[in-house]
């Protein structure tokens, strides 16, 4: 069988391989290093910031300093974190996903239905397994439905999706009957579901190794070149005989199954399934990612930007907090800061 | 480029500064300053309004308190994150109006695990991770609300027979379970009485116009109209005279807040046929919580339980006079 | 010519993500002048001329205008002055008509609220006639091909009543007739005392029509010569700074196994086309414009429908639906506008090169860096490639190079057939005989290559026979002592009978 062209090896023996990085290119990596990094130094700027700005505790240590302060950031942010990290990708394809909201709403139901009313012959493990398992599949295959109207219809992401987010928010709320699903406090596998996937190094290590993941994956894999390829220039991709559909309908898929897992996570912080949770939250999921400095016109982004752009947010929101800012004043202070950072970025990629 | 960092970062620390000291007043006093907190879910409900204006109101009177009311817009994880930060600032007195029952629990637990003393302000939670949680009786309210129903339906018919509409607020919250089933304890003696439209309209005036219209549409013949908070009722009114047919039901909520703006005003107005005081629990938070602050020892009880008056065209006038508070 | 300076630019530096442009060149326009800015790839022409028009800023360096020193910092800053540049990449609103472009940004135009049509087409029109476009002003820009679009950027640039009119490579997708038509214009322009800059590598073309000469090399200004004092050979020797003697280019023999068969291929805008290409062959396409030479590149790579035909790639038929189908079945195309449909602007220079290829330097997914890397650098050296490192961005390379990354990607591919459309297009000297030799070496590896160009001397020297396409229709196909650019025109124009059959024996 003719081997396809894209496997055949060369036929000319390769040459010398000269050092990758040689001097005199340093300066060029130095400085695109530095770009990289003012996402980096804008976060330790906000640091700074959120540490001059610390209320102080009784005993005059610096609240925000507070390891358990710390690590409630992390935890308030895991949720939103862990849709950023896969909105990245979709992103970076030039497409957007508003659907993500709906489909945590979908992840939370499905697993606390799962729990609840589901009687399996299995363990306890095997039953949160099953539960868990149950609203990453619902995810997934939301997004595998967006991925391949999206790749095989050619109509644009953002109406594709908007739809979805209408209908599959119908679907969360005709599976519980519009109510919310309580998951107790007691001894029964969903009460121990609750309590173990709600602790916060469930919740932060979730959103770590995913970011981890995602990270590498962008990085060093063909289908990350790919994602990048496809949102850099379509056309080219096309003609360069890229899997453009595969791309592509994997990209919402991985939206759609990370949704669903920051779904299970919600549903056990909450310990309630609710088919009302996740509105607006792809909105957060975006800022993130843009402030993170990935363009919305698709080829240029980074994981790391994502997670970076997470924390500020985070960090921004915990200060005015301790601060007791009313909420509203707070909201305004977001909008602008966000308005703030993306003009920055943007005024210096357009030179 | 860097200077456009700079920039930001500059533009950034102004804006945080002016925000943060613009919202941190308080009282020039050299004494120390107790701190209380105050998690409220959802300014934006006129009866929690009212909560938060009696609450500033009180602890006013003690010059050595310092109030903080946060908003959570109804929204859990924002509560709950409120409630997190609150608990890093080390209250001297921590004060919850949950949004919902079962989100709100752990985080309440963990403040009360940090030896903070903690209120429960008017809606429960899944266990009891409180020092005390005070409460109106709406088991009771709903009782009342049932029977006063029972009570005119037999004087238009002749016997108790008729075609309710109930309209419901957020499903969560155990005001609303309890409201619902008082209401239906009595009801269920009587199979004359039939609830045509069970809609959710989440305590908001808005949506509950909206619901009402549909009912409405689905059924032509309406005789009361059951909203368990009076806005959701006066949005119900509102749908109806839309429809031309609010002469052919009555409308009854719950709250029976005072002012201008209240259900008490309603029912002078002729537009609620009734309403149920429910009592905004905050003198008696007010009254436990400045023992807390005061005396170490103090122990309060688990649970105040508070009750409702009924207010109909009768007593409305004077009831006014009295629920009216000047803020 | 007067010898009033019209403007002057001094010292001007420019870098690009820390790769020097410009380290200071030295420019000077005198009133009513045509002056040549030419220089090897990379040498900084374009960035110059770019400074000039506003379209980007300098780090330092001062400019005079009549005089006086100005600072330009927006393309609307040059346009007050008098100064319009003629983009390489045109830079048109394809959506909008013909009158729409020439109006569109024009200040004094904008005062009026409302527009009419008639009125809007009547003002241009004496526009496009001082250039010679033939095309209605209500025509939509898309409709066009590449070479009456850019006369409608020149008609622009004369609408603004500019004193200086920069062109930057303005010949290179023009037919004869029409370079004709561009020269009476320049004149016309000089002759009322516009001054217009010709970045340009052509210097046959420069010869005929400038007036003075600026070289520069490696970001600096090299010398300034009266065309009547120089010749090409001294110009060519300032260009590269060594003496470039002329290569003839070796054409080895062409194996007579038929490496891809086309019969009767029809599209839309091309009928009934037949030919063979053998192994190790390089056949031309010529043609003027509009041809149908880029359509028959689209056709064979799968974007277009094919009312009829058959092509058949070493004797098996083949369907190509897609360019992902064409590419496995071992056709690979270098299109027409590389910044449009050929590179990823934003990925660097090694994701660019092993795009079409990646799945062979990767394992269970992961791409193996060193593997990429070398494949990279041997597929570089045969185009002699100069970038900073293998990870900036194609964007920072001049034209010249990102064509060669371009050409880089489907050489690695090791495709049976590649379809080159104007490969050599906005790219000087030098460069263009490393790009013939890459041609000819993989072409005496076993590769059939179509090369399209508009410039017959090219062709002749390059390829092996060169099939001549007029109005869609294959007019015919020359080789040998038959292949003249007179009987190339000859053809192209339909002022001989078509030749029958592909030997090139006439009728």
């Amino acid at each position: 069988m003719k081997t396809r062209y894209s496997e055949r090896p060369p036929l000319e023996a390769p040459g010398r391989l000269s050092t990758a990085r040689s001097t005199g290119t340093d300066r060029a990596g130095a400085i695109r290093l530095l770009y990289r990094l003012q996402a980096l130094v804008a976060l330790l700027g906000i640091i700074v910031l959120a540490i001059i700005l610390s209320p102080r505790a009784a005993d005059g240590s610096n609240i925000f300093l507070e390891a358990g302060n710390l690590t409630d950031i992390l935890r308030q942010v895991s949720v939103t974190g862990i849709i950023a990290v896969a909105m990245t990708f979709v992103i970076l394809t030039a497409g957007i996903d508003l659907s993500v909201g709906s489909t945590l709403a979908l992840g939370t139901s499905v697993v606390a239905i799962g729990l609840t009313r589901w009687s399996v012959p299995l363990g306890d493990v095997g039953r949160i397994s099953l539960a868990i398992i149950a609203a990453l599949a619902a995810g997934a295959a939301v997004g595998a439905l967006n991925g391949a109207v999206v790749a095989g219809a050619s109509i644009q992401p953002f109406v594709v999706t908007l739809a979805t987010m209408i209908g599959v928010r119908g679907l969360a709320k005709w599976l519980t009957d519009n109510a919310n699903i309580d998951i107790g406090f007691g001894q029964d596998v969903a009460a121990v579901f609750a309590a173990f996937i709600s602790r916060k190094v469930v919740v932060i290590g979730s959103l770590l190794v995913m970011a981890a993941v995602f990270w590498l994956v962008l990085d060093v894999t063909v289908f990350g070149r790919y994602v990048r390829a496809v949102g850099d220039n379509e056309r080219v991709a096309r003609y360069t005989g890229l899997p453009i559909a595969r791309v592509k309908i994997w990209v919402y898929t991985l939206s759609g199954l990370l949704s669903g897992l920051a779904g299970v996570i919600y549903a056990a912080e909450n310990h309630q399934g609710n088919p009302n949770a996740g509105v607006a939250y792809e909105l957060d999921a975006i800022a993130a990612v843009v402030i993170g400095g990935t363009s919305l016109m698709g080829g240029k982004g980074s994981v790391s930007g994502t997670v970076v752009g997470t924390l500020i947010l985070g960090i921004l929101t915990n200060v005015l907090r301790l601060n007791n800012v009313d909420s509203n004043v707070e909201m305004m202070v977001k909008a602008v800061i966000i308005l703030l950072a993306v003009a920055v970025m943007s005024r210096r990629k357009s030179e | 480029m860097a200077n456009r960092t700079l920039a930001l970062l500059l533009g950034t620390q102004f804006l945080l500064l002016t925000a943060c000291h613009s919202s941190a007043p308080g009282p020039e006093s050299d004494q120390k300053q107790l701190f209380v907190a105050f998690s409220q879910c959802n300014n934006a409900e006129p009866y929690r309004a009212a909560q938060n204006a009696l609450m500033t109101e009180l602890w006013a009177q003690y010059p050595d308190v310092k109030l903080v009311i946060a908003d959570a817009g109804q929204d859990d994880n924002k509560q709950i994150a409120q409630v997190e930060t609150f608990i890093r600032e080390k209250p001297d007195l921590l004060i919850v109006a949950p949004n919902e029952r079962a989100p709100l629990t752990a985080v309440m637990g963990q403040a009360v695990q940090s030896g903070i003393p903690v209120i429960c302000l008017e809606r429960d939670i899944l266990e009891p991770n409180y020092t005390t949680y005070i409460s109106a009786d709406n088991r009771d309210i709903g009782r009342m609300a049932g029977q006063f129903i029972v009570d005119y339906l037999s004087k238009k018919y002749g016997r108790p027979q008729g075609n309710v509409v109930q309209i419901k607020g957020l499903l969560g919250v155990e005001a609303e379970i309890a409201r619902n089933d008082g209401a239906h304890d009595v009801f269920a003696r009587y199979p004359g009485i039939k609830i045509v439209n069970d809609a959710v309209a989440d305590w908001i005036q808005a949506k509950a116009k909206d619901r009402m219209t549909e009912a409405l549409r689905a059924n032509p013949h309406i005789d009361v109209v059951y909203a368990h908070n009076d806005p959701m009722a006066i949005g119900a009114y509102l749908a109806a005279h839309d429809l031309g047919r609010e002469k052919e039901m009555i409308f009854v909520g719950v709250d029976g807040l005072g002012g201008p703006n209240g259900g008490i005003k309603k029912v002078m107005d002729g537009i609620l046929a009734a309403t149920f005081v429910y009592p905004l629990c905050v003198d008696k938070a007010v009254e436990v919580g400045n023992r807390i602050l005061r005396d170490r020892n103090f122990k309060p009880d688990k649970v105040y339980t508070l009750h409702s008056t009924m207010i109909t065209q009768q007593n409305a006038a004077e009831a006014y006079g009295q629920f009216t508070f000047t803020n | 010519m007067t010898t009033t300076e019209l403007l002057r630019a001094e010292s001007v530096i420019k870098r690009y993500d820390g790769v020097a442009a410009l380290r200071g060149a030295n420019f000077s326009v005198a009133n009513g002048e045509v002056h040549a800015l030419v220089g090897e790839n990379g040498a900084g022409k374009s960035t110059l001329a770019r400074i000039i028009a506003g379209a980007t800023r300098a780090d330092s360096g001062r400019i005079f205008f009549e005089g006086n020193e100005v600072s330009i910092s927006s393309p609307l800053d040059a346009q007050r002055l008098g100064i319009a540049i003629i983009f390489q990449e045109l830079d048109l609103f394809p959506h909008l008509t013909i009158a729409e472009n020439i109006a569109i940004g024009n200040l004094k135009l904008e005062r009026q609220a409302f527009v009419r049509r008639r009125e809007l087409d009547l003002w241009c029109q004496p526009f496009l006639d001082q250039v010679g476009a033939l095309d209605s002003p209500r025509t939509v820009l898309a409709n066009l091909p590449i070479a009456h679009m850019q006369l409608v950027a020149i008609a622009r640039a004369l609408s603004l009543d500019a004193r200086l009119i920069l062109m930057d490579e303005p010949t290179s997708s023009l037919s004869d007739d029409a370079v004709e038509r561009l020269f009476a214009t320049v004149n016309r322009l000089k002759q009322g005392g516009v001054s217009v800059v010709f970045v340009s590598h052509r210097l046959k073309e420069i010869f005929r029509i400038c007036d003075t000469i600026t070289v520069l090399r490696d970001g600096s200004t090299i010398g300034t010569k009266t065309t009547q004092s120089t010749d090409a050979n001294e110009i060519v020797t300032m260009m590269a700074g060594r003496p470039l003697k002329d290569r003839p280019i070796a054409k080895r023999g062409v194996s007579s196994d038929v490496l891809l068969s086309v019969s009767q291929l029809t599209t839309g805008r091309i009928q009934n086309i037949s030919f063979d290409l053998r192994r190790g062959e390089v056949l031309g396409v010529a043609g003027l414009v509009g041809a149908g030479r880029s359509e028959l590149g689209a056709a064979l790579f799968g974007l277009r429908r094919l009312v009829r035909g058959r092509v058949q790639i070493n004797g098996q038929p083949v369907e190509i639906s897609s360019p992902r189908a064409a590419i496995e079945a071992g056709v690979g195309m270098l299109p027409e506008d590389r910044k449009l449909q050929g590179l990823m602007m934003q990925m660097t220079v090694l994701e660019n090169s092993s795009m079409a290829v990646l799945p062979r330097y990767q394992s269970w997914g992961i791409i193996r860096r060193k593997k990429e890397l070398v494949a990279m650098e041997a597929v570089h050296q045969r185009t002699a490639l100069k970038a900073a490192s293998p990870d900036v961005p194609v964007s920072t390379l001049s034209g010249g190079n990102q064509q060669k990354v371009l050409l880089a990607k489907w050489l690695l591919m090791e495709p049976a057939v590649l379809f080159l459309d104007d490969p050599t297009r906005g790219i000087d000297v030098a460069a263009k005989a490393d790009i013939y030799e890459t041609i000819h070496a993989a072409a005496s590896r076993g590769m059939g290559i179509i090369f399209v160009s508009s410039e017959l001397p090219e062709l002749l020297q390059c390829c092996h026979r060169i099939m001549v396409l007029h109005e869609g229709r294959n007019a015919g196909i020359l080789e040998g002592a038959q292949a003249t650019q007179e009987s190339i025109m000859a053809l192209a124009t339909a002022t001989a009978p078509a030749l029958s059959g592909q030997s090139g024996l006439p009728a």
